[in-house]
Order: C-alpha cells, then sequence, then structure tokens
C-alpha cells in the first residue's frame, strides 16, 4: 500500500513536469521565432491564430502527418534508435530538479515532497551522465544516415561535446564546493535567504556560471555553437535525412535539453526556487508556490538568453570553436575552481 | 596579442557590445514600441512598385481596339533568351498592312530585360507590373496572343490614340516612340 501511494504520487509528479516540459517545448519554438524576429526588425509568425500564436500547433501536426523516410543503404536500426537516444535523456534530467521547496506531506502515512520528483544525492552527476548520452543520439544519427552531411555533423557533435562537456563539468565545481554537495536539492537549499545568498553573487561565481551558461549553449548544440547542424556548410547537418516524427524527436531532445540546463544553471547559480529577497511575500501554500514561479522567472531568463545569443552572433569556425574551447573556457574554469577552493579553505 | 586584447578576450567584450544592440532593438520594438518591422506581410500586404517596375509583358491596342503591333518581328530579333515567336501576316485587302497573326511569349525563359519593349518601333509593346505569375503547369506560360492583349487591357485602361496623320493603310515607325501609357499601380 504504502509503495503504491508512493509510485502514483511520483507518477502523478512526473506527468505534471512532462506536460509542463512538452507545454514549454510548444511554447519556445513559437518564442524563439517570435524574439529572434524581434531582433531583427521582422515580424515573426504571423498566419496561424492571432500573431501567431497557434503556429506550435500547426507545426505539429505537419510533423506529424510527415511521410516518414528512411533513406536506402541507411542502418534502419540505428536510424530509429537515435532520436530516442537524443530525447530520452533530455527528458530524464527533470527527475532530479527541485521545482519548488524542499517540503514534506504526509499521505496515507507515506512522506511525498510535491516540488521535487527524487532527490538523489549525486543529482547534477546524474543529469551531466544523461547529458552524455544524449550526444550518442546525435552521433549514431550523422553515422546511420549513410550521408556525408549527416557524418560530418556526427562527427563535430562528438568533439564539440567533448570539448564543452568537460568545461561544463568544471565550471559547476565551485558551486559544489560551496554547497558541500552533489545533490541539487541541497546546493538549492543553501542558497536561500535573499539574493546576497546565491551561489553567482554570494558565492562569487561569476566566473563558474558565465563559463556553465557558454558551454551549455554549446553543449546543446545552439547557435552560435551549431556546428554539428551547421545549415550553411552542412544542410543540417546530423538531421539532414530525417523528417516526420523522427526530426520531431531531436527538435523536441534539442528542447528540452535548453530547458534543462536552463534549470540546472537556475538551481545551481540562481537559487533555485528562492526567491531574489529573504523569505516569501505569500503566506502558507501560496509562499510555496511563489517559489515556483521565481523558479519559472529564472529558467525563462535562461531560455531568453538563449535566443539573445542566437539572436546577436554568427557561428563560430571550427577552429574558434575548439580554440575557444580549451585555450578560452578550460583556463577560466579551472582557475575558478583553484580561487574558489583556496577561499573557502581560507574562510573556513 | 597585446592585454587589451587578452582583456577583451575574457571579459566577452565584443560579444557583449553585439548583445547590447540587439536588446536595444527588442526593448525599441517590444517595450518602447517605436520601431516597426520592415517586412510586409506579403499576400495581405504589397510592395509599392516603381514606375519603371519590369512585370509581365502586354500588347497593346489603340483606343478604337486595333492592335498596335504591325508584325515587324523588331522584338523577336531583339530578344536575347528567344521568348518571342511572331508570325506575321497582310491584313485581308490592304497589301501595304501588316499584322502579328500569331504571337508568342514562352515566359518560362523570359528575363524581364525590357529589350523588346525598347525595340518596338509601335510602342506595342509594354511591360507591366503584374509578377504573380506562378503556375503549377509550365505549358501555361507560353502566352498566346489573346493572353497578351488580355494582360494590356488589364493594366493599362487609357488606350493611346491612333495619331490622325496617319494614313490608314500605311504602317508607320517610330511615331509615337516611347510614349507609353502610364501603368496602373
Amino acid at each position: 500500500m504504502d509503495m503504491l501511494v508512493f509510485a502514483g504520487a511520483s507518477v502523478a509528479k512526473i506527468a505534471v513536469v512532462m506536460v509542463t516540459v512538452l507545454i514549454t517545448v510548444a511554447i519556445l519554438t513559437l518564442a524563439e521565432r517570435k524574439v529572434l524576429s524581434w531582433m531583427q526588425d521582422r515580424m515573426g509568425p504571423m498566419e496561424v491564430g492571432p500573431y501567431g500564436i497557434l503556429q506550435p500547433i500547426a507545426d505539429g501536426i505537419k510533423l506529424f502527418f510527415k511521410e516518414d523516410i528512411i533513406p536506402a543503404g541507411a542502418n534502419w536500426v540505428l536510424f530509429s534508435l537515435a532520436p530516442i537516444i537524443s530525447l530520452i535523456p533530455a527528458f530524464i534530467g527533470f527527475a532530479v530538479v527541485p521545482y519548488g521547496p524542499n517540503i514534506e506531506y504526509e499521505l496515507y502515512g507515506v512522506t511525498i515532497k510535491p516540488f521535487i520528483i527524487s532527490d538523489i544525492n549525486i543529482g547534477i552527476l546524474y543529469v551531466l551522465a544523461f547529458a552524455s548520452i544524449g550526444a550518442y543520439g546525435v552521433i549514431l544519427g550523422g553515422w546511420a544516415s549513410n550521408n556525408k552531411y549527416s557524418l560530418l555533423g556526427g562527427l563535430r557533435a562528438a568533439a564539440q561535446v567533448i570539448s564543452y562537456e568537460l568545461n561544463v563539468g568544471l565550471a559547476i565545481i565551485g558551486v559544489l564546493i560551496l554547497a558541500g554537495s552533489l545533490s541539487l536539492v541541497t546546493i538549492a537549499e543553501k542558497q536561500a535567504g535573499g539574493f546576497w545568498h546565491w551561489n553567482l553573487i554570494g558565492g562569487l561565481q561569476i566566473i563558474g556560471f558565465v563559463v556553465y551558461v557558454i558551454s551549455s549553449v554549446a553543449e546543446t548544440n545552439r547557435l552560435p555553437f551549431d556546428l554539428p547542424e551547421a545549415d550553411s556548410e552542412l544542410v543540417a547537418g546530423w538531421m539532414t535525412e530525417y523528417s516526420g516524427m523522427r526530426f520531431a524527436f531531436f527538435f523536441m531532445a534539442e528542447y528540452a535539453n535548453m530547458i534543462l540546463v536552463s534549470c540546472i544553471a537556475s538551481v545551481l547559480f540562481l537559487g533555485g526556487y528562492h526567491a531574489p529577497y529573504p523569505g516569501t511575500l505569500l503566506p502558507g501554500i501560496l509562499g510555496y508556490f511563489e517559489g515556483v514561479a521565481w523558479f519559472t522567472v529564472k529558467v525563462y531568463f535562461f531560455l531568453f538568453l538563449f535566443f539573445w545569443i542566437r539572436a546577436t552572433l554568427p557561428r563560430l569556425r571550427y577552429d574558434q570553436l575548439m580554440r575557444f574551447g580549451w585555450k578560452v573556457m578550460l583556463p577560466l574554469a579551472l582557475a575558478n575552481i583553484v580561487i574558489t577552493a583556496i577561499v573557502v579553505y581560507v574562510l573556513r | 596579442m597585446s592585454v587589451a586584447d587578452l582583456v577583451k578576450t575574457f571579459t566577452f567584450y565584443e560579444i557583449l557590445v553585439g548583445m547590447k544592440a540587439t536588446i536595444t532593438v527588442f526593448i525599441q520594438r517590444i517595450i518602447l514600441r517605436n520601431r516597426k518591422a520592415i517586412t510586409l506581410q506579403y499576400p495581405h500586404e504589397k510592395r509599392d512598385l516603381p514606375g519603371s517596375y519590369r512585370g509581365m509583358i502586354a500588347l497593346l491596342k489603340y483606343d478604337d481596339g486595333v492592335e498596335k503591333c504591325v508584325g515587324c518581328d523588331l522584338c523577336e530579333a531583339a530578344c536575347p533568351s528567344r521568348v518571342i515567336t511572331v508570325i506575321s501576316a497582310e491584313v485581308e485587302g490592304e497589301p501595304a498592312k501588316r499584322y502579328a497573326k500569331e504571337y508568342y511569349m514562352d515566359m518560362t525563359r523570359c528575363l524581364f530585360c525590357g529589350l523588346c519593349v525598347d525595340a518596338c518601333p509601335v510602342d506595342a509593346l509594354a511591360m507591366t507590373k503584374e509578377y504573380e505569375w506562378a503556375r503549377y503547369n509550365k505549358r501555361d506560360l507560353r502566352l498566346d496572343k489573346p493572353q497578351l492583349l488580355a494582360l494590356g487591357d488589364r493594366n493599362f485602361p487609357v488606350r493611346e490614340k491612333k495619331l490622325e496623320f496617319q494614313h490608314p493603310n500605311v504602317a508607320y515607325f517610330n511615331i509615337g516612340h516611347k510614349n507609353l501609357p502610364h501603368k496602373a499601380s
């Protein structure tokens, strides 16, 4: 019975998070086009619905009904598997993100945390591990397509993910030193009490923050680091041969990854669900939802930052990408670790 | 690399300058609302075309409904893409007068240079402002004389008068040169 209640509550939480993420993906596809067009003196989608707000529905229907093509000579097992390998790790990372305060409720004698699906003590490691698996979807999809552009895109993805995952891992070590834990819930809890307690400001993790944001842009294959996809050189990179729902899976994976790294960034550096002032303004249960609202605002800030960077910067050349990753990002991340470690050691 | 360059590299100075430019446009567009999109919603809004716009080519008539074309073949000779085919014939009962019995324009090849319009000695050809001529069948773009005359009727409602000193039986050249009617906008 206890197990049943726990499983039921977990499934309910997972369902809510999945639906929210999928809706956010739909919103993001439109928001990206709109924000980009506003920044570039255009209008963006205007045809479907008032001001084009129903565009994601039209896109979804189109992708769903499109012909499903497997190119001749493609390895159809890997070709079909790659979008799934790409999509599942993108969604699985949301299991450890704290969406609201770490409160506990008794339901039929079972302790349930309504805003946290699971609090595992290696939370951030788990997210990074699954993010690396997601890269296999890109590489396998590029190889299995039997197309030179896809293969080049896949190879570029491999090199890029290795270079920048390293930086992501090193950039967050400063936060981990400050929090003394790998659990995202603990990291968020330690930043309670106003914005001067956040890791970005109170922990002086500015370098780590900048390195994390830039490297996560590269890790999600977004502009200006979209070399695996590089429209102007590689048609669509590793997605060249994909169409219909398989393409939609890659597309959803890209946006879900964006949301995931935004969630992680706001938890690690901007205090997660904590408001920029101590405590909450609203009393009782409403206060918990105030926390969720602040978390949403922070996540959307990072998502806007993704669009903003995309609207501003052109794609890097391949050697620039590598030089930037290894000669700028890596030294910055290492310096951040050394400085944080020394300061923490001296002050404690 | 100088020290200033290094500082700029590690503080992402140039990137921040660029990001300031884009967010400025965004704020002007969304918050201040003093900036508008430079694009048009094409099928609903259309650009004002300049008077010299070179769109579809039309054959013209005089105000009494007689075709201007005298079947001289000069447009066919001027055309660099071999778009035009003219089959000229004598007017029945008037041996001195000729007209284009058949007139074809294969618009799939036309590059809208306007040399045929320049070449025409009687201003029988004119360029319209029509450009929405996407067709599912490319054979629909091989226009014959009635279609070209219809184009002219549609776009040039005010027809040119036949000059009075023109003898009805004599073809004349260069009298109305560059005296084309105004395009309907």
